[in-house]
């Protein structure tokens, strides 16, 4: 009993109040099942050890732009998540052209031009840290097929083709495609949309999608591997995960690092829907929006 | 010895709420897209009234006397109590911020999600009294009553957890990791499993009561295509669960023991909410997007009828 009830508490707290309920609680404990919570209290020391989950965030000011805002929230949801599984979350900014920064780091957003994203992938692709372009729609960038870069953004070939798509089915006039729009309000994007406005008192564009989308990922690989090596990570987000952007169905990375996902088509500067389109490709057939492959190296 | 006196209560006031009226033999319907309850007469499938609830009704379910229907009001941020006898609306009780889904206790509270607030609030209906508010993850969804009463489980959508909740104390005992987006919950006949369904990671997880550690998972997505699961209710022989798989525009029936997909029951679109009969033989599912319920012949595994109800139905509790 007594070790339930401390395990309780266990997953209620953080850290540091973990390791010493369970210590506070041995006293009272059975000398039969001494060892095992022994073991227990070990086991949970060693999984705090790996439990803050640090994040650098490389761009414009984290709290003045799209992106950090994105990533802010992204951040707050990680924590809430994250204090119900012991784990812990932080996001660091650090300058574009701060490499040093980068050290230590789980996971790097990345908010800036192609030439700066593949050096941040470069610099940490040793050691398989994921690295995260939020915001540069760059093809080149996904041809390239860093081991350890993904794509939240969509690349400037996948909103084309969304286009094309939707004009194979109409005359609409000025038609662009998007990751995201404010009025959105299907499967649970009202959520999120009302989520980002009133946390942040502007509406979630694009970049803040992408940038919350990077953070919730890193979050859904810490919880499912809380002992897991960043390598280990960067594998599931790569091959495993399902991940929920809120857009409907679930989103994998393609080979390139470019993540799968639904488009939002905009006709003359009004959300008129999604992409891949209905009558010209199937709804679940994501691949049908991006024609990019790796480059041949 | 406490879990025991605690059934026993629960059995005697479900003995009880049987004694006290005769059924309506009616269908409630919440309609989420023109704010109604459409009231249906099972055996004619005709409308008998198509109720102004207000504003965007989702989650449904009786009282356990079942003199009264609770309809959450997600835009109005309260409860609709509608005699279930002369389907008058009695009162809309104030529920906290976008109540949407919510489950009934036994003992007359009302356990329900608060999806924009991130809580679960329990609510007394007879005086209006919010008891507690539980702080749970993002998009809190789906309520159920644990088997002996003395949990509460809810999902997080955006959080993909199972929060267990402990009655009376109402804390949060433990929290379970899913899959993505869980919705809804039911129990195994014996009271040691539970079953989630993962809308957006196209699964069913199944967890151990005793040690909240997921036992095993069923992913349907291979099986069924665009599937989505949301309802899921045990079946009557107790060694079946019935899925409504949203896009999948079926209903799946899985293996209560290994998870195996025994089959699967084609309906309308975007099937949602659940309700078996009470002599386990008739199933009713809504279909979302088509704006009518389907009736399954359980036995025959087929359905065998459509039923119009109102503009994007969405939960369905039978009064029988």
């Amino acid at each position: 009993m007594c070790l339930k009830a401390s395990l309780t508490v266990a997953q209620r707290t953080n850290g540091t109040a973990i390791v010493g309920i369970l210590e506070g609680g041995l006293a009272r404990i059975r000398p039969v099942t001494f060892a095992r919570t022994i073991s227990l209290a070990l086991l949970l020391t060693a999984a705090l050890s790996a439990a803050e989950v640090k994040i650098v965030y490389v761009g414009p000011p984290l709290r003045d732009n799209s992106s950090g805002k994105g990533a802010l929230l992204g951040l707050e949801e990680a924590q809430l998540q994250g204090a119900f599984l012991g784990l812990a979350y932080s996001l660091a900014a650090a300058e574009l052209t701060d490499l040093a920064a980068l050290h230590g780091a789980d996971a790097i957003l990345v908010a800036g031009t192609p030439g700066r994203v593949l050096a941040v992938a470069e610099a940490v692709s040793e050691q398989g840290v994921p690295v995260f372009n939020i915001a540069a729609t760059q093809d080149g960038l996904r041809t390239s097929c860093a081991p350890n870069l993904l794509h939240t953004i969509p690349s400037d070939a996948m909103l084309a083709t969304a286009v094309a798509q939707w004009k194979q089915n109409s005359d609409a006039g000025s038609v662009v495609a998007q990751a995201w729009h404010e009025d959105f309000v299907k499967f649970a994007a009202r959520d999120l949309n009302k989520r980002f406005q009133e946390s942040r008192g502007t509406d979630m564009d694009d970049q803040s999608w992408a940038a919350w989308a990077a953070v919730r990922i890193v979050a859904d690989a810490a919880a499912n591997l809380p002992v897991g090596t960043t390598a280990e990570r960067l594998a599931y987000i790569r091959f495993e995960m399902e991940f929920d952007g809120q857009k409907g169905g679930y989103m994998t990375f393609r080979d390139t690092g470019q993540l799968r996902q639904p488009l939002l088509v905009v006709v003359d500067g009004k959300l008129a829907g999604e992409a891949p389109v209905r009558g010209v490709a199937a709804s679940d057939d994501l691949d049908s929006l991006d024609p990019l492959v790796c480059a041949a190296r | 010895m406490q879990s025991v006196s605690r059934i026993l209560i629960l059995l005697l006031a479900g003995i009880a709420a049987l004694m006290a009226r005769d059924p309506t033999g009616r269908l409630f319907v919440t309609n989420e897209g023109d704010d109604t309850v459409s009231v249906i007469d099972a055996k004619t499938g005709d409308l008998v009234r198509a109720i102004d609830v207000g504003g965007r009704p989702r989650g449904i379910g009786f009282s356990p006397d079942r003199t009264r229907v609770y309809v959450a009001l997600g835009d109005e941020n309260a409860i609709a109590v509608i005699d279930t006898a002369t389907l008058a609306i009695l009162e809309k009780v104030p529920a906290g911020s976008d109540p949407e889904a919510f489950a009934v206790h036994p003992n007359g509270h009302i356990y329900l999600s608060n999806e924009d607030e991130g809580e679960a609030s329990v609510l007394n209906p007879e005086n209006g009294e919010i008891l507690a508010q539980i702080k749970v993850g993002i998009e809190p969804e789906g309520v159920a009553i644990g088997p002996d009463g003395t949990r509460v489980y809810v999902t997080s959508e955006s959080t993909s957890m199972v929060h267990v909740i402990s009655v009376p104390e109402h804390e949060v005992v433990a929290n379970i990791l899913v899959g993505a987006r869980p919705r809804e919950i039911a129990f195994s006949e014996d009271g040691k499993y539970g079953y989630v369904t993962c809308e957006v990671g196209g699964e069913v997880v199944k967890w151990d009561l005793a040690t909240n550690k997921i036992v095993q998972r069923k992913k349907l997505r291979r099986e069924i295509r665009l599937v989505k699961p949301k309802g899921i209710r045990r079946g009557p022989d107790g060694k079946s669960f019935f899925i409504a798989t949203g896009r999948g525009d079926v209903v799946a029936v899985l293996d209560a023991e290994t998870l195996d997909l025994q089959a699967t029951i084609p309906v309308g679109r975007r099937v949602w909410g659940m309700a078996f009969s009470r002599d386990g033989k008739t199933l009713y599912v809504t279909n979302g997007l088509d704006n009518n319920m389907s009736v399954i012949d359980v036995d025959a595994r087929k359905e065998t009828n459509k039923i119009a109800v109102g503009d994007m139905p969405w939960g369905v509790i039978f009064d029988d």
